[in-house]
């Protein structure tokens, strides 16, 4: 056997030669000095060099038990499927209903979230059973999650003029597609989002932007349609009916003072000891007043408040009631405060709201 | 798998930080990268949960690189300063340049001849470093003896240096 290679010396010293190798390289070894002597060499070479990478050891930390490992970020796990259901959701419910505008029903869990203004369509279409307002709201008006500093859903009238076109309603709708299904995952992956438009009847396929996509992409991604309404069904709607339940009692009740607001209770309005009331708002038919109090910059809860005796009062979710259908009735915590029933909603538990509602009382000026 | 993979945890977590360690050079930067590498193996279920948790760890260090030099341009131009002075013990500072002499050791390395010697640190197999490198396996011996005598020769060139350079 001819010398040994540095290369067949290291994978004798690593156990990594099959037994065969072995044999034959421990029986030249024992015959030949030069190997013998070349063997302690890289035998020493390999515990030098094992020394030195010893020398750069991260601290010994134990580490944390495997199930309690972060799972990756939302966003990189639901990246891709998000943005192929975002995709394909919206370019099927496009053709659905281009198709067929008429046929649409109002699912009780369907929640209308956009209308865009403008002139005779809108007049001609039954939009009360949306519960949505046929003119649009006052200019500049940005509900109070849109004046939240932390990253919101836009909303699609916040920039809304009179009479000016109305692309930007299907612009967010697209962003805000691609947002819900970032926040919400699942749900809003296994909604159905459709979208109507007014001029043609034919399909119109439009490209769900990805879900990291800013809204500039989207805007050039979407055509210029001025839309009817985009509609957003899915199963487990419950963050979208709030979210939209939220807008539609935002753009629908007008703000007003603390004096008003005692009239129509015939006490103080309610609130949560502490949090920062937002606005106090009424009712289109001025007898529920509702009062909006943060508990941080993104999370708003709303204390819908009603005299007991009034005349409408039957008994029921008013708040729910309130939207006219557009949503589905939830199960909504109310209480009796004086003469006063005082319902609590808001992106929270109902354990949560359960507790803020436990601590509502009357609020001085 | 699960059962699979809580072993594999065991035995390899420490391994893989160590790996990362000397890819990224900040310890808890290293068992963030190990711990999401292990949360996406959790999540991707996959066959050779071994081999893929080094090629996942390999790949989220080499992105982690790219973004610190980059990070590390912007600091140079920024840098007008020069460091506060620091106050720590003499074996701390000693162990610090020691390890930072291992690591410009390393990186005297060829890519290839380094990814083979951590692996194998790691605690890889010949078989394995061959899958994870492209490298036939009756190579990887030779790139050891290759990488190790460099890592030697490059250590004590570098240390011979800086005693020139104080003394």
């Amino acid at each position: 056997m001819s010398h040994v290679d540095d290369g067949t010396l290291h994978a004798y010293l690593d156990g990594e030669l099959t037994p065969v190798e072995r044999a034959r390289l421990e029986a030249h070894v024992a015959e030949c000095a030069a190997c013998e002597n070349r063997l302690d060499e890289e035998r020493a070479l390999i515990e030098r060099a094992s020394g030195l990478l010893g020398l750069a050891q991260p601290p010994e930390r134990a580490a944390p038990p495997l199930h309690e490992l972060r799972r990756p970020s939302v966003v990189w796990r639901l990246r891709v499927p998000v943005a192929w259901a975002a995709t394909v959701l919206l370019a099927l419910g496009l053709g659905y209903y281009a198709g067929d505008r008429t046929s649409m029903s109002v699912a009780p869990e369907q929640v209308a979230m956009y209308s865009a203004d403008s002139s005779a369509a809108q007049e001609a279409r039954p939009n009360d059973r949306l519960g949505l307002r046929a003119t649009p709201p006052p200019l500049g008006y940005s509900s109070p999650r849109a004046q939240a500093p932390a990253p919101t859903r836009p909303l699609a009238w916040t920039e809304r003029k009179e009479g000016e076109r109305q692309p930007t309603a299907l612009e967010s709708a697209a962003v805000v597609t691609g947002r819900d299904s970032i926040l919400f995952g699942t749900a809003a992956a296994s909604g159905v989002i459709s979208i109507r438009t007014r001029d043609t009847g034919a399909a119109n396929a439009v490209p769900a932007p990805a879900p990291a996509a800013p809204p500039p992409t989207a805007r050039a991604a979407l055509p210029q349609r001025a839309l009817e309404e985009v509609d957003v069904r899915t199963r487990n709607a419950t963050l979208q009916r709030e979210e939209a339940r939220r807008t539609l009692v935002a753009t629908e009740w007008p703000i007003i003072r603390r004096g008003p607001a005692r009239q129509i209770l015939g006490a103080e309005p309610m609130g949560v000891p502490g949090l920062a009331v937002r606005n106090i708002r009424r009712s289109p038919s001025g007898e529920i007043v509702m009062v909006e109090q943060a508990i941080d910059s993104v999370t708003v809860i709303q204390l819908f408040q009603q005299r007991v005796e009034s005349d409408n009062y039957r008994g029921r979710s008013f708040a729910a009631d309130s939207l006219r259908s557009a949503t589905a009735p939830t199960e909504r915590l109310a209480r009796f405060i004086g003469g006063v029933r005082v319902e609590i909603a808001g992106p929270l538990s109902a354990d949560s709201l359960n507790r803020l509602l436990e601590q509502v009382k009357p609020i001085g000026p | 798998m699960p059962e699979d993979l809580a072993e594999i945890y065991r035995s390899t977590y420490r391994s893989l930080v160590r790996f990362l360690y000397r890819k990224v050079w900040d310890a808890e930067r290293a068992e963030d990268l190990a711990q999401e590498a292990f949360a996406r193996a959790l999540v991707h279920k996959p066959e050779n949960a071994r081999g893929w948790l080094f090629v996942v760890a390999a790949n989220m260090a080499r992105d982690e690189a790219r973004k610190a030099a980059r990070e590390r341009r912007h600091l140079t131009l920024l840098k007008s300063e020069p460091d506060a002075v620091h106050s720590e013990p003499e074996d701390r500072i000693d162990a610090d340049a020691k390890r930072a002499r291992v690591r410009t050791a390393l990186d005297q390395l060829t890519p290839r001849d380094r990814e083979a010697l951590l692996l194998w640190d790691a605690g890889m197999s010949y078989d394995e470093i061959a899958i994870q490198t492209g490298l036939a396996r009756g190579a990887i011996g030779t790139t050891l003896a290759r990488a190790r005598r460099r890592l030697v020769e490059a250590y004590d060139s570098g240390s011979e240096g800086q005693h020139v350079a104080r003394g």
